[in-house]
């Protein structure tokens, strides 16, 4: 059994090489398989990976099962994962940032760290960005930060650890107070905004109907490039806040995985990515186009997201 | 039973526990166990130490000022622990060998204990209720049993 | 604004056979599912959402709405005919349907529960359907100062149910709001009291806690008093009497100011996100109690404390779709459950779905229409179908009951860890209630304890800690001087009750 097991690992792995994933189809799980998506029912990980695992199904004929099991992010997640024994049947589904952000900040108290897994590939990129109102009397990040500094103080909204991190790191450096107004998610932000309560805030694609609908606009873009959707808007980075945050959507198995599992699940996966109907979720999710990086992409882009992590927000 | 010795020595009981609790909360737990953190309005600890001054402040009350309440009969509630030890076996025994094997030793062990005999209502809740349980999760919702 | 044309285009979508079929399976899915110990609606709609994919934007929605509709009704059945709610919303129902139940009316309570259900939620839905827009312009300015208001509005109220011992009320909502800290601080998402468990990171998994405490505890109680002692969970008295049985029109139409308030109190507590069911469905119930005549005889099973209940917490949920439909704004998690049903058919819920998706818009209201419709027609059927149930062996109603609990709570949060926890909330809730402590004060401080910190954390961040700006909005004073006004009513009230 087990020969067989690593004969065809080996001979799966060659195939790869040679002939890309077509051929990764010669190996199947051994009873269901199981997505645990690290976020609660109902947000936008959860409808991604929900869709995910059934184009994946449905390509594939695997019996795939999709599970909820939220907790800080995805670390209560991926704790769990790394402490599976590595039978090829269970995948996390996370989000880039918040895990690194608790690396960096307890990574001492965590039980793994990235390289405890074997990464699959990715979904889709968000794309962070800072709006306001239409009625805001500003229209970029220079003008709002002035603005704040004339009222000593501007009520802006934000919906996680990082956001509060670039927002102090914008008082720093550009010397204006901020009220920060911890919101619970992208529609309370939104909430808040059309409110009046808040005149900035922070939202990962809640706000499109807002800009199509001219009932905001967008101040800056939270990630390291500008937005897809709004190209003339300048970055943190670009007004001289050396700040941004890239989160990612990705897929990850526990480390110690029979490489063709890997193999064939990795490939069964950006197949699905490249179907219309994950395009569909992930325009309607996340403004954008699905991004697959692949096996190593993911690892490398952990790893350098971790580097970057420390950087913003090591104290 | 009636005896107003016996209620309000049980408001005594709570409310001792519920003065001490609230005041290892604040002074034990709380410190150890919540982080503090820079910034922010609201300190992690503020709400939960205030709370804990109000569990030690109304359980002294309590001790002080009880009320007439009538416990429920001691024999029941030891017969409640019987029952509640052997869910905990349960999910021991699930988290052992799965839910498709400890289900029916649990509806049987359950139903004895209850005092269930008939041959035809034990053959249901022990074999076919646990079946419909795992034909309906996992093979209608494709979910897992635990 | 959206055209006639388009609202009868929808109107007459909605009402297609195609469409009625999906809706009526819908109800029938979550009035059944949502009575099973430990599955309950929401869970429901998670699984269901995935099947929805290949259908049509509309029967697929539909189809959802359906089973979050059912399973309102379906969740006051295990409430009412066996004391075991499996949401804190049915508690409230359990508190005078279970009595009715034991006197051997189950019939009669369930079906009031489902009256009185369908009528809330029709209500919300109308509302809904005609004036939603500028509702949800009101609920916007409900910033974080007034939410911390109204909470402390509803925490007042509460007082109304707080029974003999005010200290021992104080102790469950204390305690509940403790329980309700653990997870993370809501500003700087640092772990807080989750001894080392990242389980819980996201706080206490709530069908853990609701299950444990109020169904599993339950249970617990009941075993020991069925201990050696087997007979039938419920029975059905045979009294020749036919009012036994039903609901007469006149017991309906003396409950109508009873049913307007819930309804009300549901319509607008569910236009505000985050406020949720339990509460409208508690506040009502309180509402009615301190309002009547005869107040010693609620929890005894009088029909005005169903009516309040269940039209309360049915109201929520079309009320829910306020904020989600006009704003994109969930208010609850099948209302996040449903936006992600429209982003998965490529619509984004907000300022311009009604321009952009009138039609279907107004095809799901006629869905939602139709679906309270068929609620009633299903209950009818669905209700005698429980009470069979229920009239089996308390030996196998017990031990199925639990394993469902065990699968369900299983399938809902994390594994045998969110069952593990569902096991020390039934002995912490049995205990409670051995000792006279109120479960229903510490469920409802549990639900609210989260939303209460994090409002006020951001009041605190918007005036810069200055609580004073608090009486710069007038709706916020408003609602602190009645709270001080209702608190003082009420703790009165319980007093004079006692003394009677």
């Amino acid at each position: 059994m087990k020969l067989k097991t690593k004969l065809l690992a080996f001979a799966a792995g060659a195939m790869m090489a040679l002939s890309g994933p077509a051929m990764a189809q010669d190996w199947a799980p051994d009873g269901p398989l199981t997505i645990q998506i690290g976020f609660g029912a109902g947000g936008s990980t959860d409808t991604m990976g929900r869709i995910l695992g059934k184009v994946m199904a449905d390509n594939t004929g695997w019996n795939i099962i999709v599970e909820n099991k939220p907790g800080g992010g995805g670390v209560a997640m991926f704790t769990g994962l790394s402490q599976m024994p590595p039978n090829g049947q269970t995948i996390g589904m996370g989000v880039s940032i918040p895990v690194l952000v608790q690396l960096v900040q307890r990574g001492d108290q965590l039980p793994f760290d990235t390289t405890s897994f074997d990464y699959l590939g990715t979904i889709a990129k968000a794309e962070l960005a800072l709006v306001a109102s239409k009625d805001a009397p500003f229209d970029d990040l220079d003008g709002m930060i002035a603005y704040a500094k004339k009222q000593g103080g501007l009520p802006l909204a934000t919906m996680a650890p990082p956001q509060v991190l670039m927002m102090k790191a914008t008082s720093r450096v550009k010397d204006a107070e901020f009220n920060l107004v911890t919101a619970d998610g992208g529609a309370e932000v939104m909430k808040l905004i059309l409110g009046g309560q808040v005149l900035a805030g922070f939202g990962s694609g809640e706000h499109v109907p807002y800009l199509e609908s001219g009932d905001m606009k967008v101040i800056a873009s939270a990630n390291q490039s500008r937005l897809s959707y709004a190209p003339e808007v300048k970055t943190f980075v670009e007004s001289g806040v050396n700040a941004f945050v890239d989160p990612v959507f990705f897929l990850a198995m526990t480390g110690g995985t029979d490489p063709a599992a890997v193999a064939a699940i990795s490939a069964a996966m950006a197949e699905a990515v490249k179907s219309d109907e994950i395009a569909e979720i992930v325009k309607n999710a996340v403004q954008g186009a699905p991004i697959n990086m692949g096996p190593e992409g993911t690892q490398q882009m952990m790893t350098d997201g971790l580097a970057a992590a420390e950087v913003l927000f090591a104290e | 039973m009636k005896g107003t010795a016996m209620s309000s020595s049980s408001d005594r009981i709570s409310g001792a526990f519920f003065c001490l609790f609230g005041l290892a909360m604040y002074f034990l737990v709380i410190p150890v166990y919540v982080e503090t953190a820079e910034g922010g309005s609201l300190a992690p600890n503020t709400l939960p130490n205030i709370i804990s001054i109000i569990i030690a402040v109304s359980g002294a009350f309590l001790v002080i000022k009880p009320t007439k309440h009538q416990m429920r009969d001691p024999r029941r509630m030891a017969i409640t622990g019987f029952y509640v030890l052997l869910l905990i076996a349960g999910i021991y025994g699930m988290s052992k060998f799965g839910f498709e094997f400890v289900a029916p030793v649990l509806a049987f062990a359950l139903m004895w204990m209850i005092g269930e005999r008939r041959p035809l209502w034990l053959i249901s809740g022990v074999v076919l209720m646990p079946a419909l349980i795992w034909f309906v999760v996992t093979q209608l919702l494709g979910r897992g049993l635990p | 604004m959206v055209d006639f044309a388009t609202i009868l285009a929808g109107f007459s979508d909605a009402f297609s056979l195609y469409n009625l079929m999906f809706v009526l399976l819908g109800v029938v899915l979550g009035q059944f599912v949502g009575a099973v110990p430990g599955i309950g609606p929401i869970m429901a709609m998670a699984i269901a959402i995935p099947f929805t994919f290949g259908l049509d934007p509309l029967p697929a929605i539909a189809f959802l709405v359906g089973v979050n509709k059912g399973g309102l009704v379906g969740g006051a059945v295990p409430a009412v005919l066996m004391n075991t709610p499996g949401t804190p919303d049915a508690a409230a129902t359990a508190l005078d349907g279970y009595p009715l139940a034991r006197q051997g009316k189950p019939l009669k309570a369930t079906k009031m529960a489902l009256f009185s259900s369908v009528t809330g939620d029709t209500f919300s839905d109308i509302v809904l359907i005609t004036i939603s827009a500028p509702l949800a312009i009101l609920a916007l300015r409900m910033g974080p100062i007034e939410i911390v208001a109204l909470m402390i509005f509803a925490f007042s109220i509460l007082a109304g149910l707080v029974g003999t011992s005010l200290t021992k009320g104080i102790i469950a909502a204390a305690l509940g709001l403790l329980v309700a800290s653990i997870g993370t601080d809501p500003e700087n998402f640092t772990p807080r009291l989750i001894f080392g468990f990242w389980d819980l990171f996201n706080g206490l998994p709530l069908p853990s806690v609701a299950i444990g405490l109020l169904a599993i505890s339950e249970i617990l109680h009941r075993l020991s008093l069925a201990h050696g002692n087997v007979r039938a969970a419920i029975t059905v008295a045979d009294t020749g009497n036919p009012d036994d049985r039903r609901v007469t029109w006149i017991e309906y139409w003396t409950c109508r100011y009873t049913m307007m308030r819930g309804a009300l109190i549901g319509t607008v507590l569910g236009a505000l996100p985050g406020i949720g069911s339990t509460a409208a469905a508690f506040m009502s119930y309180s509402m009615t109690k301190a309002g009547s005549k005869d107040p010693k005889s609620f929890g005894k099973g009088n029909l005005h404390g169903i009516a309040a209940a269940e039209s309360a917490n049915s109201a929520v949920v079309g009320a829910n779709l306020i904020p989600l439909l006009t704003l994109g704004i969930p208010g609850s998690v099948g209302a996040a459950l449903i936006i992600s049903a429209f982003m998965i058919h490529g619509m984004q819920p907000g300022p311009l779905l009604f321009e952009n998706q009138g039609r279907l818009v107004y095809g799901l209201f006629g869905a939602m229409l139709m679906a309270n419709f068929l609620n009633l027609w299903v209950g009818q059927l669905g209700l005698r179908f429980w009470i069979k149930v229920v009239s089996a062996p308390e030996s196998i109603i017990f031990s199925s009951a639990l394993l469902l609990c065990f699968v369900g709570v299983s399938m809902a949060t994390n594994g045998l860890f969110g069952v593990s926890i569902m096991l020390i909330f039934a002995v912490l809730g049995y205990v409670m209630a051995s000792f006279g402590y109120s479960l229903v004060i510490f469920i409802i401080a549990f639900f609210l304890g989260p939303r209460f910190e994090k409002s006020i954390a951001q009041s605190l961040s918007l005036t810069n800690g200055d609580l004073t700006q608090v009486f710069k909005s007038p709706v916020a004073a408003a609602l602190l001087i009645l709270s001080v006004a209702s608190f003082i009513w009420f703790l009165r009230k319980n007093v004079q009750d006692d003394a009677e």
